[in-house]
């Protein structure tokens, strides 16, 4: 927009009356989502960063402007608090072990629907998609029979002679459970883009490595990976915000227990809500928007770099 | 590029404009108080919230109401239990509140509840619940019903194992639980919790009963390390220990109704709410099988006395009115017929010598127990206390940190929190 005006010359000028036109029909048009969206996303958005620099709290909210301003001290209390820091580790080994494990069962399945299983391939299409638009407290309230201490996980166990551990209620395995649910969950969006991303491979390229002499090994690793490599960044940026931002899970099978095992950044800062810290809690869900950025950030440049 | 610049400009206006603006005055506003005063005769129009079943039965119970004070109309809005905080916030922030609600404690939104007038009479009622309506120092809700633990035990099996009294001390307590177990089949002794959310609560009958109490006198201070506490959280940790209690037991209420009735977990400590769903799911024919009784003794036998009171807003349209509603409901007489419309016990003394309450063997413990039932502090601070509390009970319980560590961490995160 801003180099418009700079293109046309004084020659230009009837074009540009037609342009501010057109400029401000475009606006008329777009202003009653413009109007809504500045009233209710805009100012809460600029109204809670203000908030994060100021001591309100729950009982303020009848006089939210009568707060004193403290600056960056909210910050630094939730950045010294032991339970924010610990937050963050759980929500680190959240992400870092659930992201490479969600890539890699997708991408077993995108491969599997791609040149493995020649029947019922919309049926198994649907099946490994299913998860994903199913709500996720539904499927958490299944989960937890399903990992409850004589639930179903539990049993099948058992047919083989294995006795399985409380998984909810033990603090070893409360959190790899969260992940694995969240990797079956997740990897059918996964799928659905690495497919799309197998199907771009030209054939050509296929018949090409095979005459070559690439066994079907050689030619996923010298072949199909790289070139599905930008798919696979794709995924990993859309699947790591969602990791970073994890809560459903562990509000719905474990409240963040047991022994806080499985209380991750969202929790900590829906918590600090919880208890009318509003200021604190703003700040707590800024910091998580800078790493949320950062990583986005750093995917990005990573995604520019293969393409 | 330009929207974008508009959006940061808009923002940052927007964030100049709150930041300039704040400030907190020494006076709070409001502190110039509104003279609470009950009409004569109630009149006009009544809003009114409540939440549950309280909210589902006003409406009908109110009729009598409106018929003694013709030309008035009370319009009752069920909130649901879930969101009632998020709708009182919303409402006081808005300042469009209804002129009389059903009230939880909540004691972070005092500044905007109207002080009791005297004549709404609260002498007659039990003193752990006038605790639940007090704040800083004045009385801002009016007790509507009360919610105290008792001991709930299976008396068909107790008497398997060889007990034909209720158990009266906490060793007696711990022994009978063994005796279940061991004697009567049952798969855990007694139901406790173990680091859930309010499990510091739940529990506070055993630091009470052992005479600890949560603050110093002039309320100036935490006081939850000191040795009341430690005894009384070993007492509690023995009985994961022992194995008389599960650690990993399901929390949902509904899970502790059910365990008790099929004789997995024959005790518990609960509130009157445990009575109306065994009679639901198992019908009278259950009543044969167990009892409710005072709990155990320590030093003494000391309660939690919990339950929801009645507040007029400050910004209420029509107050006077209000509190001529506040004031029936509490009489005596409203109590007992509430009792029977809803099962809510009364917290008005005099209600209890109602036949409708005697006659009810199951009532003796609740009568009992809350003439020295206490209630905690009303501090906005006491839910971070309470929250510390329960991840100290779960790190004794289930992370095996010795009570003595547990309590001192505990008492360091309490001094932080502070008592506003």
């Amino acid at each position: 927009m801003s180099g418009a005006a700079s293109l046309t010359g004084p020659a230009g000028g009837a074009n540009a009356a037609r342009r501010r036109r057109q400029t401000a029909i475009a606006w008329t048009f777009a202003a009653p989502f413009v109007i809504i969206f500045a009233m209710f996303m805009v100012l809460p958005i600029a109204a809670s960063l203000g908030f994060s620099f100021t001591d309100l709290t729950a009982q303020d909210v009848r006089t939210p402007f009568n707060v004193d301003v403290v600056g960056l001290r909210q910050y630094a209390d939730v950045l010294t608090d032991p339970r924010f820091q610990h937050a963050a580790g759980v929500t680190a080994v959240f992400v870092l072990a659930g992201i490479p494990l969600t890539v890699a069962l997708g991408l077993a399945l995108a491969l599997a629907l791609n040149s493995g299983v020649r029947r019922f391939k919309p049926v198994y299409r649907v099946a490994f998609y299913a998860p994903v638009v199913t709500s996720v407290v539904a499927v958490s309230v299944i989960w937890r029979h399903i990992l409850a201490r004589d639930g179903l996980l539990n049993m099948l166990l058992a047919l083989v002679g294995v006795q399985g551990p409380d998984w909810l209620n033990s603090t070893t395995w409360a959190l790899p459970s969260l992940v694995l649910m969240a990797v079956w969950r997740n990897a059918g969006t996964l799928m659905v883009i690495f497919l799309a991303g197998l199907q771009s491979i030209p054939p050509a390229v296929m018949e090409a490595a095979a005459m070559d002499g690439a066994g079907p090994w050689r030619r996923l690793r010298s072949v199909t990976l790289p070139l599905l490599r930008p798919a696979m960044l794709l995924g990993g940026v859309l699947i790591s915000v969602g990791y970073l931002q994890f809560f459903e899970e562990s509000f719905v099978m474990t409240q963040g227990g047991p022994l806080e095992s499985t209380l991750s950044l969202t929790y900590y800062t829906f918590n600090t809500f919880g208890f009318g810290d509003f200021a604190k809690a703003s700040a707590a869900s800024y910091l998580m928007f800078v790493v949320i950025a950062a990583v986005s950030l750093v995917q990005f440049r990573l995604l520019r770099r293969a393409t | 590029m330009r929207y974008r610049s508009a959006v940061a400009v808009l923002a940052g206006l927007a964030t100049a404009a709150a930041l300039t603006a704040c400030g907190r005055s020494a006076e709070s506003p409001g502190q110039a108080q509104p003279s609470s005063t009950v009409a004569a005769k109630a009149t006009g129009r009544i809003t009114m919230w409540a939440m549950g079943t309280e909210g589902e039965l006003l409406p009908a119970f109110l009729k009598t109401f409106e018929a003694a004070n013709p030309g008035v109309k009370v319009d009752v809005t069920a909130v649901p239990w879930d969101s009632s905080y998020q709708k009182f916030q919303t409402a006081i922030a808005s300042g469009n509140v209804p002129d009389v609600a059903m009230m939880p404690g909540l004691p972070v939104f005092k500044d905007a509840f109207a002080p009791v007038p005297e004549a709404v009479r609260t002498a007659d009622m039990y003193p752990g619940a006038v605790a639940t309506g007090t704040m800083g120092g004045r009385l801002l809700e009016v007790p509507w019903y009360v919610d105290v633990r008792v001991l709930y035990y299976r008396t068909d099996l107790a008497r398997k194992a060889g007990w034909d009294r209720p158990p009266a001390t906490w060793d007696e307590l711990r022994r009978l639980a063994g005796d279940l177990r061991k004697k009567a089949g049952a798969k855990w002794g007694i139901r406790l919790p173990a680091g859930m959310t309010g499990s510091f609560l739940s529990t506070l009958w055993m630091p009470w009963s052992n005479g600890g109490e949560l603050m110093n006198a002039g309320r100036s201070a935490w006081t939850l390390d000191t040795p009341e506490f430690a005894a009384a959280y070993e007492y509690l940790a023995s009985y994961f220990e022992q194995g008389l209690a599960d650690a990993n037991a399901d929390p949902a209420p509904a899970a502790a109704v059910k365990d008790f009735l099929t004789g997995a977990t024959p005790m518990l400590v609960a509130g009157p709410f445990v009575r109306g769903a065994i009679t639901q799911s198992a019908g009278d024919a259950f009543t044969g099988k167990y009892a409710t009784v005072p709990l155990p003794a320590g030093k003494s036998s000391t309660s939690f006395v919990g339950g929801a009171n009645l507040v007029v807003f400050k910004a209420a349209k029509n107050p006077g009115s209000a509190w001529k509603l506040v004031q029936w409901l509490s009489e005596p007489s409203t109590q007992v017929a509430w009792y029977r419309a809803s099962g809510d016990l009364p917290a008005v003394r005099s209600a209890w010598q109602d036949p409708a309450l005697t006659a009810d063997p199951t009532l003796a413990a609740f009568a009992e127990q809350l003439k020295t039932a206490k209630a905690p502090p009303q501090l906005v601070s006491f839910d971070k206390v309470g929250a510390a509390g329960d991840s100290a009970i779960e790190r004794i319980v289930k992370g095996g940190t010795p009570v003595a560590d547990a309590l001192r961490q505990l008492q360091q995160q309490a001094d932080g929190i502070g008592v506003s």
